[in-house]
């Protein structure tokens, strides 16, 4: 009996500094993808960073525009001088909440979807957004996955009338983040 | 007197080069299309297909040590973004580890711990400069260049970095 009280209290207090725990991850990936008739075009950025607390869901991204890499030199020197005007915006920020973490057990391995919604502010303009997500519990690591779209006029992001064949409305967002235990 | 001895000779030079090229519009247009083609290859191969910069022999615009670097931006981080982003950055200092992600590597400097865990300057290193056989030799400090994106509240951020020798 003594034995089973203690394997509860040990299994709880397990459980609650799993919970407790912030994962962390510095090198997120987001993608943004435009893809037109007459143009198709990749961002990528491979060091966002990202905290993702399991206790209350806050997730929170911090993204440098500049670290966007791009297949063409033009097209990384106009997403910088002409559309995020990352000398002026430097950051893309998310701020937001995962919900429906109280099912989930993270101490087992699966992959659960959910929803995340929150602030997102590019361009120094802040707008809500909502998708759904998914989360993998995977050897004591978190992986997350999900894919939005946002419109670059929502962000005050004005496209000139000479490329606006080029860029399209709205552009695919992915984002990926592999998160481990915050020590 | 010169002038006269032309005039003498073609009284009309404006009318007969005009007529000169009625009498050959061909002429005419193989140059149009030829100088179209010639702007339309320059723009293809200089302007929309211009290569990257190659950072592994591109000159650094400043040298700083890692400490210092790091320190700038957190004491007045709107000063150093306008120093340093966007610029080929060499620092020098002695670095806490190395991480792998994926096909990256990053050579990492950590200064002080806040909401991200370790915090400093993260350096991605170009695919070029990676090296999978390195092991950091403990209190050796390394010099490293490459271009600086900004500081994300937790960590200045580099990419394309390689080593100084």
């Amino acid at each position: 009996m003594k034995i089973r009280i203690i394997a509860l209290i040990v299994m709880s207090m397990a459980i609650q500094s799993l919970m407790a725990q912030k994962y962390v991850t510095k090198t997120g990936r987001i993608r943004f993808y435009s893809d037109t008739p007459m143009e198709k075009i990749e961002g990528v950025n491979q060091q966002v960073n990202s905290a993702f607390d399991l206790a209350t869901g806050q997730m929170v991204f911090k993204v440098l525009m500049k670290s966007f890499g791009f297949e063409k030199a033009l097209m990384q020197e106009h997403f910088n001088e002409n559309y995020a005007e990352s000398d002026k915006f430097p950051n893309a920020i998310f701020k937001g909440t995962v919900a429906g973490l109280q099912s989930i057990d993270f101490l087992k391995d699966g992959k659960h979807n959910v929803e995340v919604g929150g602030d997102l502010t590019i361009h120094g303009v802040t707008q809500k957004v909502k998708t759904t997500a998914t989360l993998e519990s995977r050897g004591g690591k978190i992986i997350g996955h999900a894919v939005f779209n946002v419109n670059p006029k929502d962000y005050g992001i004005n496209i000139p009338t000479a490329v606006v064949k080029q860029i399209a409305e709205t552009i695919e967002v992915t984002v990926d983040a592999t998160y481990d235990k915050m020590n | 007197m010169h002038c006269k001895t032309d005039l003498a000779r073609d009284p009309f030079p404006i009318y007969q080069t005009t007529y000169k090229m009625k009498k050959n519009p061909l002429r005419v247009i193989v140059a149009i299309v030829i100088i179209a083609l010639a702007s339309g290859i320059y723009v293809w191969k200089y302007l929309y297909n211009k290569p990257h910069p190659d950072y592994l022999t591109i000159p650094a615009d400043v040298s700083v040590d890692a400490n210092t670097l790091f320190n700038a931006f957190v004491a007045d981080q709107a000063l150093a973004e306008s120093t340093y982003n966007g610029k080929v950055v060499e620092i020098t200092g002695v670095p806490s580890g190395i991480e792998q992600s994926d096909s990256l590597q990053f050579v990492v400097f950590v200064f002080r711990q806040g909401d991200f865990g370790d915090e400093g300057i993260r350096c991605a290193l170009h695919p070029r400069a990676v090296k999978h056989d390195f092991h950091l030799t403990p209190d050796k400090p390394v010099t490293l260049k490459g271009y600086l994106t900004g500081f994300n509240g937790s960590d200045v951020i580099f990419e394309k970095c390689s080593f100084v020798e």
